[in-house]
This record gives structure tokens, C-alpha cells and sequence, in this order.
């Protein structure tokens, strides 16, 4: 129960609600954090449910009570099968509480990597899984893609030629085009008189094609632009470059004292930047020593998370557990049924000699009451066998009742440990101090009805 | 002109791998942009848990050099919570052995005090004045750092000693700007092969070419993919079937070399071909000549063919740069192997009319 408790604890921790560490188990759980971890595990599972419920718990009873019967409604209508109301979250015993909250963590969209096999179709709903983030970053691929304008491929960046989707029609026939009209451009112009030998036309051209190409690879707007931007970027260098050496001509004259105050210049710039540097290491050295002391907690700590947790570790001691548990079941059915077979084996022995006494009274009966209208002797024998079978069967029926109230009271034994667990006295005593409260709260309200 | 040092150093910048296992940048000055972060954060090894560490590796992105110096700490007084830590320099120019060295001495720094400032003040002496002072009394000069001593630091000889003949397609391959990708598993090997290549087109002294880290990530590729010609380096095999990133295909660990059936047609080897190519091979089998004299060989090849493909442009009136000629191409009746090199040459060269 306890290995249960904590995996519970664990999976609503996870869900989002703030469990105190010293909680360990079901039992330690106040309404409040039942209320925090249900309205948690409803927006995770259906978020449409859970949005308008409150996670916490609030003081006024009226409203308790109006929060509590709306998180019951919501589990039900997720189809939780047991009993559920406001009292499972306000007056709540052990056994209902942990039966919810198993019911809502079960319900909880499966994350990768930490619970076991997932269900094709839990991925496909929630989105969440491996396949479902696939499905969104290609859904998010061809949205972009769709976006762009189409470009004719002589006019693209090499970004976007990766973005273009084929439009297969429009650009085999542009491509074609600007092939057919390469082609007309070659033949129609002057030749190169070549005497190279005679080789097909075709390789010549494509040996003409292959040399120009070296020479000049073929221009789009965009290069063209990109060439503009060169150039410029270059001419802002080249004015740069003039402007030092037009200070260096005006200092020429005094050739050795510029040099000197230049090298001064030079050497206190220096000094300054160390000294910057000097500055920024004072808090760059701290900044890193403690982003590297964070990463190193923030390993440590996910290790020691899965310690605490250790369930791919213990898998085997689960797995182990749940056999010995079937095996210990096996048995237990193996006894069952040998008592059955007791069991039967006696009703049927009962049986016989209830028929075999039947069989005997009935003869001795006819018996004596042949000789009893006769003998004087024969007459009280028939009376005491008469008394005898009376007695004895009343024996059987009183042993057969006692049986029957040993079993009641078995039977109210366990119903008295059910509600003595359920803390009966307590919920009820907090039921009516909240009754109390409640009818309090109806008179101020009444009041204030009547004077406004 | 050397440009000053001001004008070379870009950033630096400090990766940490700490007690938890994250990989963090924890500092970096001036500043680097949030895509550097995430590349320099995939360059270092310490983001992954399986990858062996790597203590130097360098590498290009948009133009800009990076040079990684990646340190187990052990026993350090001054950094308790760090297991590795790596200092990222970012540099215009190609010098893996001055930034090896001068991040070497940054690590050594940061071991030593915990604290980025006294890194810092190094850096700004070698930004301001180009010196620093190292932890083992001895000094960083930047000026001892040549160029061009970077340049001719590859081994020559043992690429040729590994491929041998087919060290021409690798040669025709950079004369043309072709796209050659190279893999291996191991980076540091892919470095020292790669860092080598463009001293067979010593000419051009061109290292921008080189890309000797790239993974395939989106965003570097498609930066390789904005360059012309490029020598790339990859550790993933998957690169193979990439067959879009390259023209020729370099396996380093198989010594094999591909070339893409698509350029199969410029790259026709021919009589001109096999000159160079026992050219290459005689000068590096040749045990009294220093890598640096192959190249030299190899250049003078390179420039007698430059000088023929010179004879036959033209200036004509419109164009700043001589064309080609054709019907003077032509004239000469070279085997057609070698005159398909030469037009696709010239096409390199950008003396083509158009």
C-alpha cells in the first residue's frame, strides 16, 4: 500500500499540485490537496472540465460545498464508476480517496519515457508522444512551406530553393523555356572559329558551356544585389583605409615625436583594455562557476529524483512481487476449492443420514404404532420416540441458527471495521460544525437581504 | 608588403569542457559571431564524447583562418571545474606554425593563472607590438614567422612519394581551379597533405584555395560551394558519395585518386601531361634537392607553359587582359590533349573571350 501511496504521490506531484514532502500516503491527505490534486489531474485529462474549477479549496462552506459537488459531477462524467460526491472531498475516508485519485491518474495523458507502453490512441488524442510532436513539425513544415510566395528558380536564394515546394508544372516549363531559348542563343550566334578537331557539336558546345561557366557562373537579381552590397561594403573599407593614411601623411613631418605619441597612445589603449578585461572577468568568473554549479544540482538532482523514485530500477521487484502474489493466489484457490469439495462432501453425508433417519423414524413409526394399539408399553415407547425425533430435530434447527447468527455476526464485524476506518465520528463531527456554519452564514446572509 | 599584425589577428576566443561534460565558449575577444560559435564549437574536438583530441587544427571558413590549440588540464590549481579547454585564434592569413606556436604559449598562460586577462595582455602585445613574452623566459616574435616560410613548409616530396605519376592529375587539376576533396580519418593527416597542394602552383602563391577542416554541415558547405576552385578536407567518409563538392577525389588513406567523370573531359592527360609528371617525380626523387627546390622545378615548368600560352593572347582593344587567340592555338598543331589543356588553361586564367 505504501509503494502504491508514493507512486500516487508522485504522479500528482508531476501533475502540477504542490504535495508537502512529509505527505507519504493517502492518509495524510488534507480536502484541500485532494481538491488541489483532483481539479490538477481534471485539467490535464480534459482541460474544458477543469478550467472553470478552482485548485484551491475555499474557507466559506456554501462555497466548499459548491466546488466539491461540481468536482464530483466532473469525475462522473469522466466516467468514474464508484460513489462520488461532495463528501469524497470534504469528509473523505482512506479507501474512497485513493480510489479516485487512482481512477484520475490513470487518466492522465501518458508522458514519454516515464510510464510504460502508450496506446496508439492516447497519442493520437492528447498529441503528445513521439508521433504526435512528428505530426505537428510536419503539419508546421507544409504550412510554411504554403506560405511563400512561389519564385521562378533563377531568382531563388539557396534558402529558398530549400523552402520552395515543386510546383512541378511552372517550373519544368520554365526550366524548359530557358533551356530552348540557351540552346537558340548558341546556335544563332557567331561560332568560335575553332579548329580544334572535328568532335561532335554538341560536346564542343558543352565544352564552351563548361569554360564560360568557370568564368562567370550565372547571375540572379539576387546576386546581382549581393554584389551591390559587396561592392559597397568594400568602398566603405576603402574609405576607411584613406582616411588613415591621410592622418598618417599629416604626421609624417614630425616623423620620431608622432611615433613616439602614437606608441603611447597605443600602450594606454592597451592598458585599458586589459584592464576592461580585467573588470569583465570579475563577473564573468562568477557568472560561470555558477551557472556550472547550477548544471552540476540540476544533474544531481534528477539522479537522486530517480533514486528516491527508483521504479525502472525496481521493475524487476515489482514484476517479482506480482508473481509471488499470483502464486500465493493460486494456492488460495487451490484451498478454496479443496473445501468446497469438503463442503459438498459433508452436505452430501448430511443428506443421506437426514434421508437415512427419515427412512428409519418413518419405519420404527409404523412399527410401534402397529404394537402400540396393543401394549400398554409399546404405546409409551411410541411417545418417547416421538419426544426423541422432536427433541433431536430441534437440536439440528438450533445448531443450524447457531451457524447461520455466527455468520451474521462475522459479517457485521467486517461492516463495523469498514465504517469505524471510514472515521466516522470525525466526518461527522466536522459535518455538523459545518452544518452550524453553514446555517449561520444563511442568517447573515438573510440579514443582509433584509436590510438592503 | 607584410600587413601589420593588427590587420592579420581577428579574434580569439576560449572553449571550455568542464566536470558536467558541456562544451562551453566561455570567453573570446573582440567578439565572434554566433555562427563562428557553432563552427568553431563543431572544429574543436571537444564536443564530441568519442573524438580523440586533436592539439592543432586549423582550417578556413568564409576567408578567415581559424587555429585551434586544444589542452587536457590535469592537476591545475587555478581550474578545478575544467577537464580540456581549447584557445581559437581567427586570422586573416595562412601560418599554422606562428598561430601553433603563439596559442601554445596562450595555453600555457591560461594554465598557469585560470584567468583570460593575462592571455589578453599577450595578445594585445603581439597585436600592438608583435612580441610576447612566454612562460619559458623565452619570446614570441611574430616577425620570426614568415609567409612564405609557411607556405613552403609542406613536404612536397612525400606527396609525390605517395602517389608518384598521378601527382600530374593533382597538378592539372590546381592549374585548371578544379574542386579537389580530400579524405582521410585522421585530420592531422589531411592538414599535412592538404596544407602542401598549392605549392605545385606556386605562381599563383594563392592559399585561399585551401580548406583543410570541413564538415558536412550545410552552412560550410554551401561556403565551399561558393568558391571556384577549392582543395577541401573532410574526416567523413560519407564525403564520397557527395559526388556534387568535387572534381577530383583524393583518398589519402587509400592512396587513390578520382577524377569526376563530368571533368574527365578537361582533364584529358596527354604527351605535356607525362613530361610534367616525370618532371615531378625525377626532381622529388632526387635526394639532394630540398622540397622547396622541387617547387622551384616545378614552377619553372609551370611558367615555360604560361609563356607559350603568353605567345599565343593578344590585346585586343576592350579588354584590360590579353585573350586568347584561337586560330593561333590552332596554328600550332599541338597533340589535342595538350592543346585541350591549354584552352581550359587559358579559360582558368581567365583569358578567354567572351
Amino acid at each position: 500500500m505504501e509503494e502504491v501511496d508514493k507512486i500516487l504521490i508522485h504522479s500528482l506531484r508531476q501533475a502540477g499540485t504542490a504535495v508537502p514532502p512529509e505527505v507519504q500516503s493517502v492518509r495524510d491527505l488534507t480536502p484541500e490537496l485532494v481538491v488541489e490534486a483532483a481539479v490538477r489531474c481534471l485539467r490535464a485529462v480534459r482541460p474544458a472540465l477543469g478550467a472553470p474549477l478552482s485548485p484551491l479549496l475555499p474557507p466559506g462552506i456554501s462555497a466548499r460545498f459548491r466546488l466539491a459537488s461540481d468536482l464530483a459531477a466532473a469525475c462522473q462524467e469522466l466516467g468514474f464508476g464508484g460513489d462520488v460526491g461532495y463528501q469524497t472531498f470534504l469528509y473523505s475516508s482512506e479507501h474512497d480517496t485513493r480510489r479516485l485519485l487512482l481512477f484520475l491518474v490513470e487518466k492522465l495523458p501518458r508522458d514519454e519515457g516515464e510510464r510504460g507502453a502508450e496506446t496508439p490512441g492516447t497519442d493520437l488524442e492528447e498529441g503528445s508522444g513521439k508521433s504526435g510532436a512528428l505530426l505537428r513539425a510536419i503539419g508546421a513544415r507544409i504550412r510554411e512551406q504554403l506560405g511563400t510566395p512561389w519564385v521562378p528558380p533563377v531568382c531563388r536564394t539557396p534558402r529558398l530553393q530549400r523552402l520552395q515546394t515543386p510546383p512541378a508544372l511552372l517550373e519544368t516549363h520554365a526550366a524548359q523555356l530557358s533551356a530552348r531559348h540557351d540552346w537558340e542563343a548558341e546556335w544563332g550566334g557567331p561560332g568560335l572559329a575553332s579548329r580544334l578537331p572535328p568532335q561532335d557539336p554538341q560536346v564542343l558546345l558543352q565544352q564552351m558551356q563548361a569554360a564560360a561557366e568557370t568564368l562567370q557562373p550565372p547571375k540572379g537579381p539576387e546576386e546581382a544585389e549581393a554584389e551591390v552590397r559587396q561592392c559597397r561594403g568594400a568602398l566603405g573599407g576603402r574609405e576607411d583605409a584613406l582616411r588613415v593614411k591621410a592622418r598618417a601623411v599629416e604626421l609624417l613631418p614630425d616623423a620620431q615625436n608622432n611615433m613616439a605619441k602614437l606608441q603611447l597612445v597605443v600602450e594606454s589603449s592597451s592598458r585599458r583594455i586589459v584592464s576592461l578585461a580585467g573588470q569583465w572577468e570579475r563577473h564573468r568568473g562568477p557568472l560561470l562557476a555558477e551557472y556550472r554549479q547550477l548544471r552540476a544540482l540540476r544533474d544531481s538532482a534528477q539522479v537522486a529524483e530517480l533514486e528516491a523514485l527508483p521504479r525502472d530500477v525496481s521493475r524487476a521487484v515489482y514484476t517479482q512481487r506480482i508473481l509471488e502474489i499470483v502464486g500465493n493466489i493460486r494456492k488460495q484457490k487451490e484451498e478454496i476449492g479443496k473445501i468446497l469439495e469438503d463442503t459438498r462432501a459433508l452436505q452430501k453425508e448430511i443428506n443421506a443420514l437426514v434421508g437415512k433417519l427419515e427412512r428409519t423414524f418413518s419405519v420404527t413409526d409404523e412399527l410401534l404404532f402397529k404394537d402400540a394399539k396393543r401394549d400398554e408399553v409399546v404405546r409409551k415407547a411410541y411417545k418417547y420416540l416421538a419426544a426423541l425425533h422432536e427433541n433431536c430435530a430441534q437440536l439440528i434447527r438450533t445448531i443450524e441458527d447457531t451457524g447461520t447468527i455466527q455468520r451474521e455476526i462475522r459479517d457485521l464485524e467486517e461492516q463495523i471495521e469498514g465504517e469505524t476506518s471510514a472515521k466516522l465520528p470525525a466526518s461527522l463531527e466536522r459535518i455538523l460544525s459545518d452544518c452550524r456554519a453553514l446555517r449561520e452564514e444563511n442568517a447573515l446572509l438573510a440579514a443582509r437581504a433584509r436590510h438592503a | 608588403m607584410a600587413e601589420p599584425e593588427a590587420q592579420l589577428l581577428r579574434a580569439v576566443g576560449l572553449i571550455e569542457k568542464d566536470t558536467n561534460g558541456d562544451a562551453l565558449w566561455v570567453w573570446c575577444y573582440p567578439s565572434v559571431t554566433a555562427e563562428l560559435r557553432t563552427l568553431l564549437l563543431r572544429k574543436c574536438c571537444l564536443t564530441d564524447e568519442n573524438k580523440l583530441l586533436h592539439t592543432f587544427v586549423f582550417g578556413q571558413y568564409k576567408r578567415s583562418w581559424f587555429y585551434i590549440t586544444t589542452v587536457e588540464v590535469q592537476d591545475s590549481p587555478a581550474l578545478k571545474k575544467v577537464t580540456h579547454f581549447s584557445i581559437v585564434l581567427m586570422a586573416k592569413d595562412f601560418n599554422p606554425e606562428k598561430y601553433a606556436a603563439f596559442t601554445r604559449i596562450l595555453c600555457r598562460i591560461y594554465l598557469k593563472h585560470g584567468s583570460p586577462v593575462k592571455m589578453m595582455e599577450s595578445y594585445i602585445a603581439v597585436l600592438t607590438k608583435g612580441i610576447c613574452q612566454s612562460e619559458e623566459n623565452g619570446s614570441f616574435l611574430s616577425k620570426d614567422f614568415d609567409a612564405r616560410k609557411a607556405y613552403l613548409a609542406g613536404s612536397i616530396k612525400d606527396i609525390v612519394s605517395q602517389f608518384g605519376m598521378e601527382t600530374v592529375i593533382l597538378y592539372t587539376a590546381l592549374m585548371l581551379k578544379k574542386r579537389i576533396v580530400v579524405y582521410h580519418p585522421r585530420i592531422e593527416a589531411i592538414q599535412e597533405f592538404t596544407r602542401t597542394l598549392p605549392a605545385l602552383v606556386w605562381h599563383r602563391q594563392d592559399w585561399s584555395i585551401l580548406h583543410s577542416y570541413v564538415h558536412l554541415n550545410e552552412e560550410e558547405l554551401e561556403a565551399l560551394k561558393a568558391c571556384t576552385g577549392y582543395i577541401a578536407g573532410f574526416t567523413d567518409s560519407e564525403v564520397s558519395s557527395r559526388s556534387d563538392l568535387y572534381d577530383v577525389y583524393v583518398n589519402l588513406a587509400d592512396s587513390e585518386i578520382t577524377v569526376s567523370p563530368v571533368v574527365k573531359e578537361a582533364m584529358t592527360m596527354g604527351k605535356l601531361h607525362k613530361e610534367i609528371g616525370q618532371l615531378i617525380v625525377q626532381s622529388a626523387e632526387d635526394p639532394d634537392k630540398s622540397d622547396s627546390q622541387v617547387i622551384k622545378d616545378i614552377s619553372l615548368k609551370t611558367k615555360e607553359i604560361l609563356a607559350t600560352l603568353a605567345s599565343l593572347t593578344e590585346i585586343s582593344d576592350g579588354n584590360e587582359k590579353p585573350t586568347l587567340n584561337a586560330e593561333a592555338l590552332k596554328q600550332k598543331r599541338f597533340p589535342p590533349a595538350t592543346e585541350n589543356f591549354l584552352f581550359h588553361l587559358a579559360a582558368a586564367e581567365q583569358m578567354l573571350k567572351i
